[in-house]
C-alpha cells in the first residue's frame, strides 16, 4: 500500500468529531489563503479604528496563557517536586507546544508583512514588548519543541536525542517557566503604552504582574479541562485524585490574583471607573465568573475532589480569562464614541480553524507518541534518569535476578 | 483696487462687506491678518457667517441686496457723529460743489425720471456752474444747495432704526460696525474696504460702489496707505481682461467703444473726451484723443493715417446693450449664427442657467476653448436633452493653462506679474494667444479671397513674429507701445529724443498726431527700453508701507496707491506722517515715496498745483455722482425679488431697470431668500476643479445651506436631498443644515435665508445641479451684471422625482 | 531610557496658530500633491462644516476639522489641522519590534517601510491616533506624516508649511514655542491659555494655539509623560525576573532534588543495614 493510501485509511477510521475537526481546520485554512490573496483589508473587518481584532485578542493574547500548562505544571512537578502529578507534564507540554505553535501560526496570519517576520531576529528594538515578547515566544516555543521530542523519540526509538534531551529536561523546564514569566507579564505590558486609551477598570502599572499570575491559574485550570476530557474521550485513566492536588493550589493563585487586581484597579488606576456601564458589567463578570466563583468553590473539599465540579470550576476560570484577555485588548479599547468591531467571517473561521487545529492535533499526538504513560517501560534505562522515572524499577529486576 | 493686497497690513480697520476674501482670496489673509496683529480691526458683514466672519473681530448680519441701506447707515453716522475727515473733505471732494436748482429727490425718485422710458436725464444733475464755465462752490459747506448739505439731508432718512429694519441686522452690532469704521476718519486712522460680488451683482450695484466710495471720501481713505476703495477681482486675470477692454463697452485702457453717432473720430473724441476749464484739473481724461490714436496706430500700423482717421471707420459701432444677458436673449430667438466661447461657460455661469443651455441650441456652431470639456461644450447631450434635436455644431479648441504658457497677469492690485512657461501644454492643447492669432490668420486669408467689408481685418497691423507660437514679447512690447518715427520732446528741464521704434517710456508721451503707437495706455510704461518692468522681482520696500516698487509693475505708470495726493495736504505734507505714502520734498521741489498721482507740486501751489482727483474733470472726488443712469446718490431700493417692501420710499426697486417676465415676488410661492457665493475648494463653474480628485474629495456635491430652524420647520435633516425652486427652475442638492446662517428680521417677520454655490455643473468629475439654475437675468443698472445675490426661492426636501 | 538628556530645542516644529487659520485646506492639499496621494471618495461632508474626507487614513496625512457651533448666542466657526505630533519621545518607535521607526534629529518622526512587519503595535500606542494602514493592500504598510523630511534634508520646508497663508509658522522648537508664547502676552483675549503639545506625550513638535477651549475643538487630552517610559517601567525589570525566576526555581529544584537525594541515601543506608546479617547467615 502506498503512503498516501495508508494515510486515507487510518483517517477513515477516525471517529466523527475528529472529521469534523479536519474540515475546521480544512475551512480555516482556506480562510487564511484567502487572506494573502485578498488582503487584510478585505479579508478582516480591521480598520484604522481597530488595527487589532479578533486575531490578535484570541489567537495570541488569549492563546498564549490558554498554552500557559506546560511550564506552570513543570514548575510544580520538577521544582516544587510534587512528583505525584508527574503524569499530567507531557499532555501538558503538548498542550503548551500546540499551543504556542499555533499562536506563530496566527501572528504569521495577523502581521501585514510576514515574509518580513524574521526581521525580529535581526533589528532589534529592546524597548519594544512586542520585541521581548516575539523573542520569548519564539525561544519557548524551541523549549517546548524540544520538550515534545522526547516522546517522539521514544516512539521512534532515537537514543542519542532523548540521552541528550532528558540531560536538559531539568534546565529546559527552569527556563521555561522564566521565559514564560517574562512574556506572559509581557502581554501585559503591551497595553501599559495604551494609556489614555485602555479603561482605567484595566489599566493601572500592575497589569503585566496580574497578565503572569492569571496565565497560572489559567494553565492549571486548562490541564484540569484537558486531563478529565481526555479521560471522558480518550480513554485514559481518571486523574481527578491528581487534579485534586490542583485544585488545592487553584485557590491560592486565585485569592493573590484578587487582592492584587483589586488594590491595583482601587488605588492604582487613575481616571472614572464607574462610566461606562457596559464595561463594567464586563469587568464584574470577569472577576465574578472566572475568580469569585471558582475561589469559593474550590475551598470546599467535596468539590474540589468531584471531577464535575473540577471540569465546572476550570471551565469557569478560563472563561474569565478569556474575557479579561478581551476586555483589556478589545473592549476596554473602545472609545465612548466609536462604533463596534465584529470579526467577518474570514476572521472568525480562521480562528475557529485554529482551535479546531489545537484539538485534532493533540488527539492525533496523543494517538500516535507516547503522552500519557505513567511508566515508560520500553525505555533503556541505562540512561541518566535525572527525574528519577525509575526509582525502585531500575533495581527489581537485578534484585529479582540476585533472589534467583 | 485703489491700493493693492500688501497695503492691507497697513490697515487700522478691514471691512469686508459683499466678499468672503478668507474663502475666495485666501492667501489675502496673510496681510490682513498682519493688519491685525498691530491692532487693527477686522469688521465682517455678511448674510452668513463665513470662513471671513470666523476671524472677525466684529461681524454682523445683513439681508442680501441691502446694501446701500447698510452703507447709507454708516454715512449719516459719520456726517451725524462728527467722524468725517473735514479738510480732506472739503479739499478734495465736490462736498463743496453747488448743485442745480432743479435738482431734487422725491419720494424714491430723483427729479428728470421719464416715466414712459423708464430713465433719468442725468443732465438735471449737473453742477451749477459759474461764469468761468467752473462749478460754483460754498467752501464753507453751509449752502443748502452744496454736496455736503444735500449728501446730509439724503442720507438723514437713514437713521439707526431704519436701516436696522430694512438690513435686519441686531442693532448693537451695527453699532459696532459704525462705530469701529466710522472712526477712521481720523488723519492718523485709515479703513480699508473690500468688496466683491456681493456688492456688484445686484440691481443696483454701480450705487453699491457708490456708496462705499463716498464713505471713504467722507473718512478720507481714499489714496492713503491702508485706506481705499478695494475690489477683490474674482479671476486671477480679469483685472487684466478688463484692463484690455474685453467688455463691451470698452476699449483697451477703458476707452469707451464708439457707438453709431460717433461718426468720425472728431466726433468721438469731442463726445468722449471730458473738459474742464479749471487750470488746476488735471483732467486726465482730456487725453482721450492721445490714448485713442495710438491704439489705432498700434491696431493698424502705418495704414492708420490723420487722412482716413487712423482708420477709425473700421472699427464696429455700437449701436445697444451687448451685455451678456442680451447676447442670450438674443441667441435664444435664434438671431445669433455662431458664438465663439473662450474659457467661459454660460451653461453654468450665467444667470438663468436653464434659458441659456436653450438658447446654445439655437446656435448654427458653437465654438468652445477650455482646458475641460464643459457644460456649454456638452451642452447638446446634457441630461433631459435627446442630442438629435440640436442642430448645433460644436467645435472645441483644448486650451493651455496659465502655467503652459508665457505673458502677465494682472491682479487686483493691479500689478501685471509676468509669468513664465513651466510646462509645456498637454496634447494638442495651445495658448490663447497661439488661437486667437490663427484665428486672425485664417479668417484674414480667407477675407482675402473675398467678403464684405475686408479692410478691418486685413489692414490689420499684425506682426508678433514668425514662429509656431506668437511672440509674447513682441504683444507686449506693442501694448506698451512705440514711437513710429523720431520724435523729439522737450520738458520743463530737459529734452528728449525718441527713435523710430523705442519703447515709449510712459503714456504722457502718447500723442494724438499718429507719432506713437500704443496697446493699451494704461499698461505704457510696463514695457520700455530698460526691458519687461512686469518681470522684475526686486523686493526691496524703502517705505516700509509693502510698495515693493521694484517688484513687477503696476499701472498707471508703476503707481502702486491710486489718488496718493489725497494723502497729503494741499501743502503736500501727508496726513499721517507715521504711513507718508508721497512728501513734497520742497527744498528739491520733487515728491518722495510712491509715484505721485501727477508729479505737480501739491495743491496749493498757485502756478502748478492739481486736484488729486485726476480722472474726473473737476479733479474731485464725488460724493455727488453726475453721469450714472440711477441717480447721483446711492438709495437703497429692493432687490428685484424681494420679501420686503421697501421701507425707504415708496419705490421698491430700481426705477431705472426693466423687470424681466420670469422675476416673481410672490412670497407664497417663494418665501426664502436665496443667495449664490463661491467657495474656495471650487472655482467659477468648476471646469477645473471639479476635475481634480483632491478637491472633489473636498467638495463632492452640490449642496445648499440653510438655518437650524428652517430645517426643523421642513423636517430636513443634515444630508437630505432636497429640492429648491425659483420662478426660473428648479435644482436637487443636499442639505447642509449651520447655526451660521440665520433667518432676518424683515418688518417683523422672520424670513428665512437658503445659501448655495454655483460651481456644480452636469459635466466633470463630480457633478450636481447648478445654482445659477435659479438666478435672475435682471442686472444693475449701469453695468448689466446679474442680481446674482438676491432672489427668492422655495425648499422641500426629497430630492427631484423621476 | 532618559529622554532628561536629550536636546529637542533645535528640532524643528510647527506652531499651528488656529485663530489665523482660515480652514481653506491648503495644507491639505498641497500634502496630498506632495506625497502623491489618491483622493478618498466621499460623497458629502463628514463631519460638521465642510470637513472632508471622514478620517485621516493611508490616503490622507492631514485634514484639517471644523468646528461649527454655537457658544453664548455667538457663532463659533474654527478650524485645525490635525497631523502626526512628531512626539520628542515618541510611542510608536518605542513599540516598534523592528525599529521601523525613528526620531530624527531634524525633529520629524520618519518610518522605515523597509523593516516593517506589519503588527500594528504603533497604531494602538499612538495616543493621537495617527499611524494609518494600507488595509486596501495584499501587504500594507503603515502611512502617515514624514515631517516632509526629504524636503527639509533639502531645505525646504514641509508641503503644509510652505502652502498656508496664514496659521503654520516653521522653525526651532525653542523659537516656535518662545513665538507660542510672545503672542498669548501680547493678545491674552484671544488665546485659550494652553499650548497643546507642549507636554502632551511629553512634549511634541506641533504647538497649537487656540481661541477656544480645547475641549470644545475636540483636541484629544494626552498624558505628559512620555508613553515610553509607561513600558519602560515594565520592561526595564525583564532581565533582573528572568534571573530572579531563574534562580528562585533553580535553588528550589536543587534544594528538593537534595532532599530526596538525602532521602533516597538515608533509605539505602537503611536497606544495606537491613541486608547486612544475611552474609552471616549465608556462611
Amino acid at each position: 500500500m502506498t503512503a498516501a493510501r495508508l494515510i486515507i485509511d487510518e483517517v477513515k477510521g477516525y471517529h466523527r468529531f475528529l472529521k469534523f475537526m479536519i474540515v475546521l481546520v480544512a475551512l480555516g485554512a482556506l480562510a487564511s489563503l484567502l487572506r494573502f490573496v485578498f488582503g487584510l483589508g478585505v479579508t478582516t473587518n480591521l480598520n484604522d479604528t481597530y488595527p487589532w481584532g479578533l486575531w490578535i485578542s484570541f489567537d495570541v493574547v488569549t492563546a498564549v496563557p490558554l498554552a500557559a500548562g506546560a511550564f506552570t505544571l513543570g514548575a510544580i512537578v520538577h521544582c516544587f517536586h510534587i512528583k505525584k502529578l508527574e503524569p499530567l507534564v507531557r499532555p501538558a507540554i503538548v498542550t503548551g507546544f500546540l499551543g504556542y505553535s499555533l499562536v506563530c501560526v496566527g501572528l504569521l496570519l495577523d502581521l501585514g508583512q510576514p515574509h518580513k517576520g524574521w526581521h525580529t531576529l535581526v533589528y532589534w528594538n529592546v524597548h519594544s514588548p512586542m520585541f521581548e515578547v516575539s523573542m520569548c515566544v519564539m525561544a519557548y516555543t524551541t523549549v517546548l519543541f524540544l520538550e515534545f521530542l522526547s516522546p517522539v523519540c521514544e516512539k521512534f526509538g532515537y537514543r542519542l536525542p532523548l540521552r541528550v534531551l532528558r540531560w536538559l529536561e531539568m534546565p529546559l523546564v527552569i527556563a521555561a517557566a522564566a521565559i514564560s514569566t517574562l512574556h506572559q507579564s509581557s502581554l501585559g505590558t503591551f497595553f501599559l503604552i495604551a494609556v489614555d486609551k485602555l479603561h482605567a477598570l484595566w489599566y493601572n502599572p500592575l497589569l503585566p504582574l496580574l497578565f503572569w499570575m492569571s496565565a497560572i491559574f489559567t494553565g492549571i485550570s486548562i490541564i484540569i479541562i484537558e486531563a478529565t476530557m481526555v479521560h471522558r474521550y480518550l480513554n485514559q485513566p481518571d486523574e481527578s485524585e491528581l487534579l485534586e492536588v490542583l485544585t488545592r493550589i487553584l485557590p491560592w493563585v486565585l485569592g493573590a490574583y484578587l487582592l492584587v487586581k483589586l488594590y491595583a484597579t482601587i488605588f492604582l488606576s487613575h481616571g472614572p471607573l464607574f462610566d461606562r456601564p457596559w464595561l463594567l458589567m464586563l469587568f464584574l463578570v470577569e472577576l465574578g465568573v472566572g475568580v469569585v466563583m471558582p475561589l469559593l468553590m474550590f475551598l470546599n473539599k467535596a468539590n474540589r475532589e468531584d471531577k464535575r465540579m473540577q471540569l465546572r470550576g476550570a471551565t469557569m476560570v478560563v472563561f474569565g480569562l478569556v474575557l479579561n484577555r478581551f476586555n483589556v485588548s478589545m473592549f476596554g479599547m473602545i472609545q465612548p464614541d466609536q462604533q463596534v468591531y465584529i470579526p467577518s467571517l474570514i476572521e472568525s473561521v480562521v480562528t475557529v480553524g485554529i482551535i479546531a487545529a489545537h484539538v485534532l492535533f493533540f488527539v492525533l499526538i496523543a494517538k500516535y507518541f507516547p503522552i500519557f504513560e505513567h511508566h515508560p517501560e520500553t525505555v533503556d534505562y541505562a540512561l541518566p534518569d535525572s527525574f528519577r522515572k525509575l526509582d525502585g524499577a531500575h533495581k527489581a529486576p537485578a534484585t529479582q535476578a540476585e533472589q534467583a | 483696487m485703489t491700493n493693492h493686497w500688501n497695503d492691507l497690513q497697513n490697515s487700522d480697520c478691514i471691512f469686508i462687506i459683499g466678499c468672503n476674501p478668507a474663502e475666495n482670496h485666501p492667501i489675502s489673509f496673510k496681510w490682513i491678518e498682519k493688519a491685525v496683529d498691530n491692532g487693527a480691526k477686522l469688521v465682517v458683514v455678511d448674510p452668513r457667517y463665513t470662513r471671513s466672519a470666523s476671524k472677525a473681530d466684529i461681524y454682523a448680519q445683513i439681508r442680501p441686496g441691502t446694501d446701500i441701506a447698510f452703507l447709507g447707515g454708516l454715512i449719516n453716522y459719520a456726517l451725524k457723529n462728527n467722524l468725517v475727515h473735514l479738510d480732506y473733505v472739503r479739499d478734495y471732494t465736490n462736498a463743496s460743489f453747488i448743485i442745480n436748482d432743479k435738482y431734487a429727490f422725491e419720494e424714491g425718485l430723483f427729479c428728470s425720471f421719464d416715466d414712459q422710458e423708464q430713465s433719468y436725464d442725468a443732465k438735471a444733475w449737473a453742477y451749477e456752474l459759474d461764469g468761468s464755465g467752473n462749478p460754483k462752490r460754498d467752501t464753507s459747506l453751509k449752502d443748502p444747495r452744496c454736496v455736503y448739505q444735500l449728501l446730509k439731508k439724503h442720507y438723514a432718512r437713514y437713521d439707526l432704526d431704519t436701516v436696522c429694519a430694512i438690513t435686519g441686522t441686531k442693532r448693537g452690532d451695527y453699532l459696532a460696525v459704525a462705530d469701529a469704521f466710522c472712526n477712521t476718519g481720523r488723519a492718523d486712522k485709515a479703513g480699508t474696504i473690500l468688496y466683491a460680488m456681493g456688492i456688484t451683482q445686484s440691481t443696483h450695484g454701480t450705487q453699491n460702489v457708490r456708496a462705499v466710495a463716498m464713505l471713504q471720501l467722507l473718512l478720507g481713505n481714499v489714496g492713503i496707505a491702508g485706506g481705499g476703495v478695494n475690489a477683490l477681482r474674482g479671476e486671477s486675470n480679469v483685472q487684466g481682461s478688463t484692463d484690455y477692454g474685453l467688455l463691451f463697452h470698452v476699449l483697451p485702457g477703458y476707452l469707451k467703444s464708439p457707438e453709431f453717432d460717433n461718426v468720425n473720430l472728431a466726433a468721438y473724441n469731442k463726445k468722449w473726451t471730458p473738459s474742464t476749464k479749471d487750470s488746476r484739473s488735471a483732467n486726465w481724461w482730456g487725453n482721450t484723443p492721445k490714448y485713442v490714436t495710438s491704439l489705432l496706430k498700434a491696431w493698424y500700423g502705418d495704414n492708420a493715417t490723420p487722412e482716413n482717421d487712423f482708420c477709425y471707420d473700421y472699427l464696429p459701432k455700437r449701436s445697444g446693450n451687448y451685455s451678456y444677458s442680451k447676447i442670450i436673449e438674443k441667441m435664444g430667438r435664434g438671431e445669433l449664427e455662431g458664438l465663439v466661447c473662450m474659457g467661459m461657460n454660460p451653461a453654468v455661469g450665467g444667470p438663468d442657467s436653464g434659458s441659456a443651455r436653450e438658447a446654445l441650441g439655437r446656435l448654427k456652431w458653437l465654438v468652445t476653448v477650455d482646458l475641460w470639456e464643459t457644460e456649454t461644450s456638452i451642452f447638446w447631450k446634457r441630461p433631459g436633452v435627446d442630442p438629435k434635436t440640436i442642430q448645433t455644431e460644436v467645435f472645441m479648441l483644448p486650451a493651455a493653462s496659465s502655467i503652459e504658457k508665457e505673458g502677465s497677469i494682472s491682479n487686483s492690485g493691479r500689478w501685471a506679474q509676468w509669468r513664465y512657461k513651466a510646462v509645456e501644454p498637454v496634447g494638442k492643447a495651445q495658448s490663447d494667444l497661439w488661437i486667437i492669432d490663427q484665428f486672425y490668420k485664417r479668417v484674414a486669408a480667407l477675407y482675402k479671397k473675398g467678403g464684405t467689408f475686408p479692410e478691418p481685418l486685413t489692414k490689420l497691423s499684425w506682426n508678433y513674429g514668425h514662429g509656431h507660437e506668437p511672440d509674447v514679447h513682441l504683444v507686449a512690447k506693442e501694448i506698451n507701445g512705440y514711437f513710429t518715427k523720431d520724435v523729439t520732446i522737450t520738458e520743463q528741464d530737459k529734452t528728449l529724443v525718441f527713435k523710430k521704434g523705442d519703447q515709449v517710456p510712459a503714456f504722457k508721451y502718447l500723442a494724438a498726431d499718429g507719432s506713437t503707437l500704443s496697446g493699451c495706455w494704461l499698461y505704457c510704461g510696463s514695457y520700455t527700453n530698460d526691458g519687461n518692468q512686469m518681470a522684475r522681482r526686486d523686493d526691496s520696500d524703502p517705505t516700509g508701507l509693502g510698495l515693493y516698487p521694484k517688484w513687477s509693475w503696476c499701472w498707471p505708470v508703476n503707481r502702486r496707491i491710486l489718488y496718493n495726493r489725497a494723502s497729503v495736504t494741499p501743502q503736500g505734507a501727508p496726513f499721517n506722517p507715521k504711513r507718508t505714502v508721497i512728501a513734497w520734498n520742497g527744498a528739491e521741489k520733487k515728491w518722495l515715496g510712491d509715484v505721485p498721482d501727477g508729479p505737480w507740486p501739491p495743491m496749493a501751489d498757485d502756478k502748478e498745483g492739481k486736484y488729486p482727483f485726476i480722472m474726473l474733470p473737476e479733479g474731485h472726488g464725488r460724493l455727488y455722482g453726475l453721469d450714472l443712469k440711477d441717480g447721483p446718490f446711492p438709495e437703497h431700493y429692493e432687490p428685484v425679488e424681494s420679501p420686503a417692501r421697501n421701507l425707504l420710499s415708496a419705490v421698491q426697486n430700481n426705477p431705472v431697470v426693466k423687470l424681466p417676465k420670469n422675476v416673481s415676488s410672490n412670497l407664497e410661492q417663494y418665501p426664502y431668500i436665496g443667495t449664490t457665493y463661491r467657495m474656495t475648494e471650487h472655482w467659477q463653474t468648476g471646469g477645473m476643479t471639479r476635475n481634480l480628485p483632491w478637491l472633489v474629495e473636498l467638495v463632492p456635491s452640490m449642496f445648499v445651506e440653510m438655518s437650524e430652524s428652517l430645517a426643523k420647520l421642513k423636517g430636513i435633516k443634515r444630508g437630505d436631498k432636497v429640492t429648491v425652486t425659483t420662478e426660473r427652475g428648479s435644482i436637487e442638492a443636499v442639505a447642509l443644515i449651520t447655526s451660521r446662517l440665520k433667518p432676518f428680521n424683515v418688518g417683523g417677520q422672520k424670513v428665512e435665508q437658503i445659501g448655495m454655490p454655483w460651481h456644480f455643473g452636469y459635466a466633470g468629475l463630480s457633478t450636481g445641479d447648478s445654482g445659477n439654475m435659479l438666478t435672475p437675468t435682471v442686472g444693475c443698472a449701469n453695468t448689466n451684471i446679474p442680481e446674482f445675490k438676491a432672489f427668492l426661492c422655495n425648499i422641500e426636501k426629497g430630492g427631484r422625482k423621476g | 531610557m532618559s529622554t532628561k538628556t536629550i536636546d529637542y530645542s533645535k528640532n524643528k516644529a510647527f506652531l499651528i496658530d488656529t485663530t489665523k487659520c482660515t480652514g481653506c485646506r491648503g495644507c491639505q492639499v498641497a500634502c496630498k500633491q506632495w506625497n502623491q496621494l489618491k483622493a478618498e471618495q466621499t460623497t458629502f461632508f463628514s463631519g460638521e462644516g465642510y470637513q472632508n474626507p471622514p478620517a485621516m487614513s493611508e490616503y490622507t496625512f492631514t485634514r484639517i476639522k471644523f468646528r461649527d457651533y454655537q457658544k453664548d448666542g455667538q457663532n463659533e466657526f474654527a478650524f485645525y489641522k490635525e497631523m502626526c505630533m512628531h512626539c520628542n519621545d515618541p510611542a510608536c518607535a518605542s513599540v516598534c519590534p523592528v525599529g521601523a521607526f525613528k526620531k530624527t534629529k531634524e525633529g520629524p518622526v520618519i518610518y522605515d517601510a523597509q523593516r516593517c512587519i506589519g503588527c500594528r503595535f504603533c497604531m494602538i500606542a499612538c495616543p493621537f491616533g495617527i499611524p494609518k494602514y494600507e488595509w486596501s493592500k495584499a501587504f500594507p504598510l503603515v502611512r502617515k506624516c514624514t515631517g516632509c523630511y526629504s524636503r527639509i534634508k533639502e531645505g525646504l520646508e514641509p508641503a503644509c508649511v510652505t502652502a498656508c497663508p496664514t496659521a503654520i509658522s516653521y522653525g526651532s522648537r525653542d523659537a516656535m514655542l518662545k513665538e507660542a508664547e510672545r503672542r498669548m502676552k501680547e493678545k491674552p483675549e484671544r488665546y485659550y491659555k494652553k499650548i497643546y503639545g507642549k507636554e502632551e506625550a511629553g512634549g511634541t513638535c506641533i504647538f497649537y494655539l487656540t481661541h477656544q477651549p480645547l475641549d470644545e475643538l475636540g483636541f484629544k487630552p494626552v498624558t505628559s509623560r512620555a508613553l515610553p517610559s509607561y513600558t519602560w517601567d515594565a520592561l526595564r525589570l525583564v532581565p533582573g525576573i528572568f534571573l530572579t525566576v531563574g534562580g528562585t526555581l533553580s535553588a528550589l529544584s536543587w534544594f528538593n532534588h537534595r532532599k530526596e537525594r538525602v532521602r533516597r541515601e538515608e533509605e539505602q543506608r537503611q536497606q544495606n543495614a537491613d541486608q547486612q546479617p544475611t552474609e552471616g547467615d549465608q556462611q
